[in-house]
This record gives structure tokens, C-alpha cells and sequence, in this order.
């Protein structure tokens, strides 16, 4: 029955798959086929299994991670039980998810070439190779550059030239956009799109963007608990908001793009208006000027208000200087030039640990900060360093565990959270220290559509409760949903400061 | 790693690897040939030229003398006391400066002053010449080197990526460091036990993220087919060039002509 099945194809049949420690997404009833050329998303939302279904494709599943596995995967008509990864690999190209772990190489060149060395390809053919792939990722110019000194997009097209280098039939790609801005993000699935339609290759895609999603693929398959729920055409999907929603994926509405630009003023002025009657200034950043050890200008001459109460989005593509500017704020970087007051006391000679009293500052990553063995401790940290009574810090632990929605769980150890469980218990240990600025960076990487709105509206209750909330983000219809003025970061400067019309009329009705 | 490379365009640069590993030895021996500083000194200066050719940044190599001062001072210090005047063979190396104890006991002696310049010295030839290597070589010629001389494939690739991944885990570190400030954390502060503690914040989570690095490594190497085919292809071959061959004779004639010299007792004390 095989021998009809084309290369190029895949064919999923599992009747159940389970891992090895029997914590992550089980697989069950899992049955789909891609048809060679197709450009097929992968959708759902977190912990539904799509990580696992990907790593079906290539023999990783049940070569690598043994488990309990039942049923057959032909993938480019090979099943993947009777080879070794190394070999599917020849056919079947993976690029994972975090782009770092996947570049070997010192230099560009010779991490594209590591593929090809592997396969024995003659070395004059892998000089080609190495133009060609590079070209259709856009790296060229890029050969001789230090693989660890580029950008966190070009890097990723990096791993993805890494791959086509072995000439795949198939192309499988886990969230290879989670990290980049829209514009990044766009690049990388027009160049998938270019790689089907130019030289049919086989493209099966992960990832929450819906907007990309829907603009480039021709079919999208969702999965949930493990299992195919729904297959079809993107269309229909997004255009559906309940069916999106109901498997935690980000509908689109048709105009929503007109409505957010029709909900903007583009007037500063308006903002001191507005505000500065009764509103206190607590950030005031002037003639602010960073510059990084390799003399590179992040930050010119920002000058800019940030109000008692706001609600602060800010946006920019990646480097524009958003995360070097808030990184001002809570003292982790010094201004070369200018000066950043809090509550119009210059901060100059404070320690960020000082500073952490009032301005509590999450990061992306939460596993950058967590460390304890249960999800209690890990909140405590921050309080010990207040001087606070046993009673209190119970409280305050207690009343931040609750706020995020992880009150049942603070016996577990965190690494048996989910990732979006991580990222609600890093809110909450900073929570817990009660901060008056919250800065908040990229609070949604990654996530589900039912997970950042879960976040948002986490976010949205602190500030109504009066935390001054700055978020750093690539999500404009987030920022226009949520917050009550938006900033702008372009090259290091302040590019557009926008107050939010749509929120300051629900204000004040 | 202290010293780093350099890429220029010297002529030392364009030399193969193993021409300048030969010459690397061969100095390094001469140097240990001769006790007599003058010597010693004259194969610094040339050493000196050659760093210099190469656009070297010298403030490197001179950051690493100045933190070996207090040692040659030492070096120089017990040398001269220790070394009994009977072990010279020229006379004027057998005097002696003063004694620090009576009846001629731990005398300084001229000849032990000059070897501890030598041994100072020695020390010199070798932080120059090697840095001759490190700043005109890169790391995938030294790999090519260790390959060589039949290093396995797998070793010489652990090397290479564990160099790769040095400044990823910096960063990481860097990141991991921040994030805990910003919850309060202080490094280093208080007593050896509680300095020693307060690093816990960054370690667990540093630790935690090396093995799930190692384990999305080894998926990544399998995805690049790492393994499938018993050989490789081996991208940049070095290759010996007319020019290595000719360096590589004189620094041979140089060592015999050390040799010699060395047997009719040139260059001792």
C-alpha cells in the first residue's frame, strides 16, 4: 500500500504516543497527511502536542524521546521506525524552536555547512550550497560574520539556511517566529512560501500567527489534548472568532487593522492635556543617551513623561531600544548623558536592589529567574530582602499566588509548571514585593491566544488597582486593547507617541 | 581564553598552522639552551618584531607580563640566594654581591642573579610566541591541527562548540544576573557564606538551562545528520605551501645550529 506514497509526503497514523516521564502532552487517536508541496500550519493551543507532532516527522519520536509509542509515520514514504534520525534528517528538515541551540558554527559559513560536512557532500559542492542557502534566506553578505554577534531574526533564518543546506524534501518548523517582531516574522513565512512555491518543498509550520497563518498557508490543522480537531482551510478558521477561540487561537476581525489606526491621535501635546492636571509624573526621562560597550547607540536623547496610573505599551522592532530604555528605569543600565527621574528623584546612585522596592521589572524568559524548589519559596525570595514579619510575607505570598491564579499550587516545584505557569509565577514574585512601576517584557512570547489574555487582563487589574504597568511588545492589537498610551521605538529615539483614544473615553465614562 | 585571534593579513598570519607550532617549539627550546639573559633577550626582541608585524595588540600581551611581575620578582629574588657559586663556570659569575648571613651564607651571587633573568625571561619567550599563535591562528586551523595528529572527530567537535557556546552562556549568565537584581538580589556581599550563597539565584537557574540546552543540542546535531556517514567532509584543508617548507628548514638549521652551540657550551653562565 506504500508504494503509491510519493516523496515529498507525509503520512501521520499514531494511535497513541506518550513520553517517557508521563508529564508532557500524550498523543492519542493522532491521524493527518500532507501532500507534497503543501504549506501547512500547525495550530492549537500550548501543551496540545504540537512540539511532539513535529517530532514525529523526522524519527525523533521514538528515536529520541523513547516513550510509549503505537502506530506508523511515513514521512517522505520512509516509515520512520526503520531509520535513524541522522538518515530521515537527510530528508526530513527540522528547525526547532530556540535558535541558539541549533547554530554550531563560529562563523555563518561554517555553521550552514555543518549539515552537508555530516552527510560527506563534496566540498566543492557545499561551497554552493552555502550561496544558495544563504541567498534564499536572505543572508547573503553574511558568510564570514561571527554566528553569535547577529541579530535574534537573523539568526533564526540562520538555522533555517542550516537546514535547507541538506536539501530537504519536507520542511518542519517548531514556532520559528515566537521571538521576532511583525516584520521578522512576515519575512520568515514569505520565504517558506517562496521555498513552495520555487522549489516544492513541503513546509508544516507551528506557531500562534494567526495573521501569518492565514495570509501564506494553504491548510491549517489544530490540534487539542493531543489529537486532530480540526482541518481545513485558514479562512474559514479565522474568520470563525468562536471556533478560534474555542481552541485557543487568535481569531482575526476583518478590519481590525482600520479600527486600531481610527482609535489613534498622533498628538503628543494631547497627552499633557489630558493628563497633567491631576496625574503625577512618575518616570521622566531627559536627554536620556545609552551606548553599549561595542559603541552602539541604543538609546538619543529620549525625552519623555511617563504618568502615576498609566497603562504604557512599548512598541518597535527588535534593537529598536525599548528593553534598553526600561532597563533605565529600574537601574540595570546608567544613562552615558541625561538624566531618568523616579518620582522626580534622579536615580543615578541607586542600585537596581535598591531600586526593586518600587519598580519591579519581569523579564521574557521566566526561567532566568526561577530557582527554588516550590512555587512558594520562589515568591518569598524577593521578600526576604524586605524587612517584613513571617505573617506578612505569608500574606503577601499568598494574596500574589492568588492574584496570577496560582494559589492551589504553591507546594509544586515550578519546572512541572507549564510555560505559561512560569511566566505568571515570575509576575507574582515580583507582585509579591508590591512594586509602584511594573515593567513588564514581552509578557506573552510564546503564548496561547487563551494564555496572553489571561496575562492581559492580569496586567489590566494591577493597573486599575493603581500600578503604574509599562509593557514592552510586538502585539499592536494587544497594546490597543489594553493599554492607555502607546510608545513608539524607532533606532533609538522616541518615533510616535500615541495616546489611546478608545481607553481614555472609557475612562472617563 | 586570554588571547584571542586576530585575523590580519600578515605574513606570519598566512603561515600554516604547523609551521608556526614547529617554530613555537623551536624557540621555546633555544630558549631553555641558553642560562645567559643576553641571549634570552636577543630571541625577545625577535620575538618582539614578529608580534609587532602582525599588528598584535600588545596591550594584551603586556596585560599578562604586568600580572606576572610579583612571580619574576620572586623567581629572581630566590634564585639569586640559592644558587651556589661553585655551579658557574665563568669566574666573573662566581662573585658574590653580599651574604645575608655571616661567613658567606645565602650569598647573592652575579651568576644567580643573571639565571633568574633567564628564567624570567623564558618566561617572556613563551607568553610572546604563544600569543604569536593564538593572535595569527584561528580556531578552525588549530582544529584542523589536532585532527591531524588523529584527535577523534567527535573530540575535536565538543571543542569546537564548547568554544562556540562561550559567549551564548556569558550572555545567559548576564540575563539570569539582571533578572535577579531586579527581584533584590545583591552578589557578593556579607561573609564567605552568604557571598557563596548569594550566587544560588544565578547557578540553579544557569544549571537548569545548560541541560535543557544539552538535550535541544544533541536533537539539533541529529537534525543536522550529525553521525549518519563514518566521514565528514573537511572544509578547510591547511595545506603546507613552498613558503612553509622553506620556514620550516631554516627553523630546522636553527636548532641544530642551537645544539651545537649548546655542546661547545655557548650561552652558559
Amino acid at each position: 500500500m506504500n508504494n503509491t506514497m510519493e516523496r515529498g509526503t507525509i503520512k501521520v497514523d499514531v494511535r497513541k504516543y506518550q513520553y517517557e516521564n508521563g508529564i508532557d502532552d500524550t498523543l492519542r487517536d493522532l491521524n493527518f497527511d500532507i501532500k507534497k508541496g503543501e504549506f501547512v500550519g500547525l495550530m492549537g493551543r500550548t501543551g496540545a502536542g504540537k512540539t511532539t507532532t513535529l517530532m514525529l516527522l523526522n524519527g525523533l519520536i521514538p528515536h529520541f524521546f523513547e516513550g510509549d509509542f503505537d502506530g506508523t509515520v511515513f514521512s517522505n514514504s520512509m516509515n520512520t521506525l526503520r531509520y535513524r534520525v541522522q538518515t530521515l534528517s537527510r530528508f526530513v528538515g527540522c528547525v526547532m524552536q530556540d535558535p541558539e541551540t541549533q547554530i554550531f558554527g563560529i562563523t555563518v559559513e561554517k555553521d550552514v555547512a555543518f549539515g552537508p560536512s555530516n552527510l560527506a557532500i563534496e566540498k566543492s559542492r557545499i561551497a554552493e550550497i552555502i550561496d544558495e542557502s544563504l541567498d534564499v534566506v536572505g543572508l547573503n553578505g553574511y558568510k564570514y560574520r561571527i554566528s553569535t554577534e547577529l541579530s535574534g531574526g537573523e539568526k533564526q533564518r540562520l538555522t533555517i539556511a542550516g537546514i535547507l543546506a541538506m536539501e530537504p524534501e519536507i520542511l518542519v518548523l517548531d514556532e520559528p517566529t515566537s521571538e521576532l517582531d511583525p516584520e521578522g516574522r512576515k519575512e520568515i513565512y514569505k520565504l517558506l512560501k517562496k521555498l513552495v512555491n520555487e522549489k516544492n518543498v513541503t513546509v508544516f509550520i507551528s506557531g500562534h500567527d494567526s495573521e501569518e497563518m492565514r495570509e501564506f498557508t494553504d491548510r491549517i490543522i489544530v490540534l487539542d489534548k493531543g489529537t486532530v480537531v480540526w482541518n481545513g482551510l485558514p479562512e474559514v478558521l479565522f474568520n470563525d472568532k468562536e471556533l478560534a477561540e474555542k481552541y485557543g487561537i487568535m481569531p482575526i476581525d476583518k478590519n481590525s487593522d482600520e479600527l486600531a489606526q481610527s482609535n489613534m491621535i498622533v498628538e503628543t501635546q494631547l497627552i499633557k492635556e489630558d493628563l497633567s492636571k491631576e496625574e503625577k509624573i512618575i518616570i521622566e526621562a531627559k536627554d536620556l543617551s545609552y551606548e553599549y560597550e561595542n559603541g552602539r547607540q541604543a538609546l538619543k536623547n529620549i525625552n519623555l513623561k511617563i504618568y502615576e496610573g498609566e497603562f504604557v505599551s512599548l512598541i518597535g522592532k527588535n534593537g529598536a531600544g525599548k528593553t534598553t530604555f526600561s532597563k533605565q528605569i529600574n537601574g540595570l543600565l546608567k544613562p552615558k548623558n541625561g538624566t531618568i527621574l523616579i518620582n522626580g528623584f534622579d536615580i543615578k546612585n541607586n542600585s537596581t536592589a535598591e531600586l526593586s522596592k518600587e519598580i519591579g521589572y519581569v523579564f521574557q524568559n521566566p526561567d532566568h529567574q526561577i530557582f527554588s524548589s516550590t512555587v512558594y519559596d520562589e515568591v518569598e525570595y524577593g521578600l526576604k530582602r524586605l524587612k517584613l514579619t513571617e505573617n506578612e510575607r505569608e500574606e503577601r505570598v499568598k494574596d500574589a499566588l492568588d492574584f496570577v491564579g496560582l494559589s492551589n499550587q504553591n507546594k509544586r516545584h515550578p519546572f512541572t509548571l507549564g510555560k505559561g505557569e512560569r511566566q505568571k509565577l515570575a509576575v507574582a514574585s515580583i507582585l509579591a514585593m508590591k512594586p509602584k512601576i511594573l515593567v513588564i517584557d514581552e509578557p506573552t512570547t510564546g503564548q496561547d491566544w487563551n494564555g496572553t489574555k489571561r496575562m492581559m487582563e492580569i496586567m489590566k487589574k494591577l493597573n486599575s488597582e493603581g500600578t503604574t504597568l509599562i509593557t514592552i511588545t510586538h502585539n499592536l492589537k494587544l497594546a490597543l486593547e489594553y493599554s492607555d498610551r502607546i510608545i513608539k521605538f524607532s533606532d533609538g529615539k522616541v518615533e510616535s507617541n500615541f495616546i489611546n483614544k478608545k481607553v481614555i473615553k472609557e475612562n472617563v465614562n | 581564553m586570554l588571547i584571542e585571534y586576530y585575523p590580519q593579513g600578515s605574513f606570519i598570519h598566512r603561515l600554516d598552522v604547523r609551521t608556526k607550532i614547529l617554530g613555537f617549539f623551536v624557540i621555546t627550546a633555544a630558549s631553555f639552551c641558553f642560562e645567559n639573559p643576553l641571549i634570552n633577550f636577543l630571541i625577545i626582541i625577535l620575538l618582539w618584531f614578529m608580534l609587532s608585524s602582525m599588528n598584535s595588540p600588545m596591550s594584551k600581551v603586556y596585560g599578562i607580563i604586568k600580572s606576572l611581575l610579583p612571580i619574576f620578582l620572586i623567581m629572581l629574588i630566590i634564585t639569586g640566594f640559592t644558587y651556589p657559586a661553585s655551579k658557574f663556570g665563568y669566574e666573573e659569575n662566581k662573585r658574590i654581591i653580599f651574604s645575608l648571613l655571616p661567613n658567606n651564607g645565602m650569598p647573592l651571587t652575579t651568576g644567580g642573579l643573571y639565571y633568574g633573568l633567564t628564567l624570567v625571561l623564558r618566561i617572556f619567550v613563551m607568553v610572546f610566541a604563544s600569543s604569536i599563535i593564538t593572535f595569527s591562528t584561528s580556531i578552525e586551523d588549530i582544529l584542523q591541527f589536532l585532527k591531524k595528529i588523529k584527535m577523534p572527530h567527535q573530540l575535536a567537535f565538543v571543542i569546537a562548540t564548547g568554544i562556540r557556546f562561550i559567549p551564548t552562556m556569558q550572555a545567559k549568565s548576564e540575563m539570569i544576573r539582571e533578572a535577579q537584581m531586579a527581584r533584590g538580589a545583591e552578589f557578593g556581599k556579607g561573609g564567605i557564606v552568604k557571598k557563596i550563597k548569594s550566587y544560588i539565584p544565578v547557578l540553579i537557574p544557569m544549571i537548569v538551562d545548560s541541560i535543557r540546552m544539552s538535550d535541544n543540542l544533541a536533537i539539533a546535531m541529529l537534525n543536522r545528520g550529525f553521525g549518519s556517514m563514518k566521514n565528514t567532509t573537511n572544509l578547510t584543508e591547511i595545506k603546507m605551501k613552498s613558503i612553509d617548507y622553506l620556514i620550516c628548514v631554516i627553523t630546522l638549521v636553527l636548532l641544530m645550529i642551537v645544539l651545537y652551540a649548546k655542546s661547545k657550551n655557548i650561552g652558559a653562565l
